[in-house]
């Protein structure tokens, strides 16, 4: 499918009915979605449509995303939606338009300095949710001075990396969200003493690892909170005294609540953690 | 939400070879190939071979310009990221 995908530009829009500032190329869409249909029942519908516009913004075709007669059915989405690209291709003539292999881009910061959170949750009765989130966070200077290079080992406290660890929540966090404004709570405090100790160094570079057991607490009013091992490796370039680098993970448990079978299921919640530009 | 994330996952297939460089020292090899076994493979993050717009806006500036099609994802929900996965 994705080079099918090719030869667009791919955004994403999301928002209510009810908002004021909705893109014509969504409202038409909407328009049709939600129009009654005459003398029948109105299908099952999914939150997400896919419209396909020309070079001029005109909408060409659009489409339920998740083809709600195939729900369930590992690849029918995939299928589905290679159908619906074939028929809008046939209207923009994308046929016979050559496409090359676009290469990999990671979400990044146009080379500014920042941190690249690769989130993965290992939930086996949710195959959708094992698709992995990738966040990245701008670094600023003097962001890292509290991580300056440790003589001995010393004791740094985890909240310091709030701004890079706040990105660790599992996607489709509906039992997570506040009920009156629909939002997802964050994570609003990171709890946990780290030890930072320096490494032998090699090749004019200096290592240190910083290494503990984090709990992330969310911004709801039940202290709702999960823990993780979180070991860090720090890179220092000779003569300077702040990091330039790091690479690291966490590794820890999310307790999803299964409203269901009224039971807490543990899923593994893991994060590779990489300073970016590389 | 859970639709949101199958469409999500359905776009996912590809390859990436992360960048090393970073040598293995004494105390730091257990980290970084723990590093290494948890970050997502290549085929896993192909939704990233795509040509992202930043915004709708900035793709039908783009499409304009370049003489393509745009391919817009609607979501129909208070929050959601569909290019970062947290949705």
């Amino acid at each position: 499918m994705v080079r099918k995908l090719e030869p667009y530009i791919i955004a994403s829009w999301h928002g209510h009915r009810n908002d004021t500032d909705i893109p014509a190329a969504v409202k038409a869409v909407w328009d049709q979605k939600f129009k009654a249909p005459r003398g029948r029942t109105p299908g099952r519908q999914s939150n997400v449509d896919i419209a396909i516009l020309d070079s001029r913004g005109s909408l060409v075709h659009s489409f339920d995303a998740a083809n709600h007669q195939q729900y369930g059915r590992r690849g029918r989405i995939e299928s589905y939606t290679a159908d619906e690209l074939s028929r809008a291709a046939s209207t923009l003539g994308l046929e016979k338009r050559p496409t090359k292999s676009p290469a990999l881009k990671l979400p990044d910061l146009q080379g500014k300095q920042g941190i690249r959170v690769l989130l993965s949750l290992d939930d086996e009765r949710m195959h959708a949710y094992r698709a992995p989130v990738v966040e990245v966070v701008p670094v600023e200077d003097g962001d890292w001075n509290h991580l300056a290079w440790p003589e001995g080992e010393r004791r740094v406290s985890s909240s310091v990396l709030l701004p890079y660890l706040s990105q660790i929540y599992p996607p489709g966090v509906m039992d997570r969200t506040n009920p009156a404004t629909k939002e997802v709570y964050g994570i609003k405090a990171v709890e946990g003493d780290l030890e930072l100790s320096p490494v032998a160094s090699k090749k004019g570079t200096r290592h240190a690892i910083l290494r503990g057991e984090v709990r992330l607490v969310d911004e709801g009013p039940d202290d709702f909170g999960y823990k993780g091992t979180l070991e860090i490796v720090l890179a220092y370039r000779d003569g300077e005294s702040t990091p330039h680098a790091l690479r690291g993970y966490f590794d820890g448990l999310y307790p999803r609540s299964d409203r269901m079978h009224r039971d807490i299921r543990w899923l593994p919640l893991q994060a590779a953690i990489e300073s970016i530009p590389e | 939400m859970k639709r949101t994330l199958l469409y999500l996952f359905s776009l996912s297939a590809t390859v990436l070879v992360a960048g090393t460089g970073w040598s293995d020292g004494t105390g730091t090899r257990g980290i970084l190939e723990r590093y290494r076994s948890i970050r997502p493979e290549a085929k896993d993050l192909a939704m990233y071979r795509l040509d992202w717009a930043a915004s709708l806006d900035d793709a039908l500036k783009r499409a304009a310009k370049e003489s393509r099609p745009v391919y817009l994802i609607i979501i129909h929900a208070k929050y959601g990221d569909i290019r970062s996965g947290h949705c």
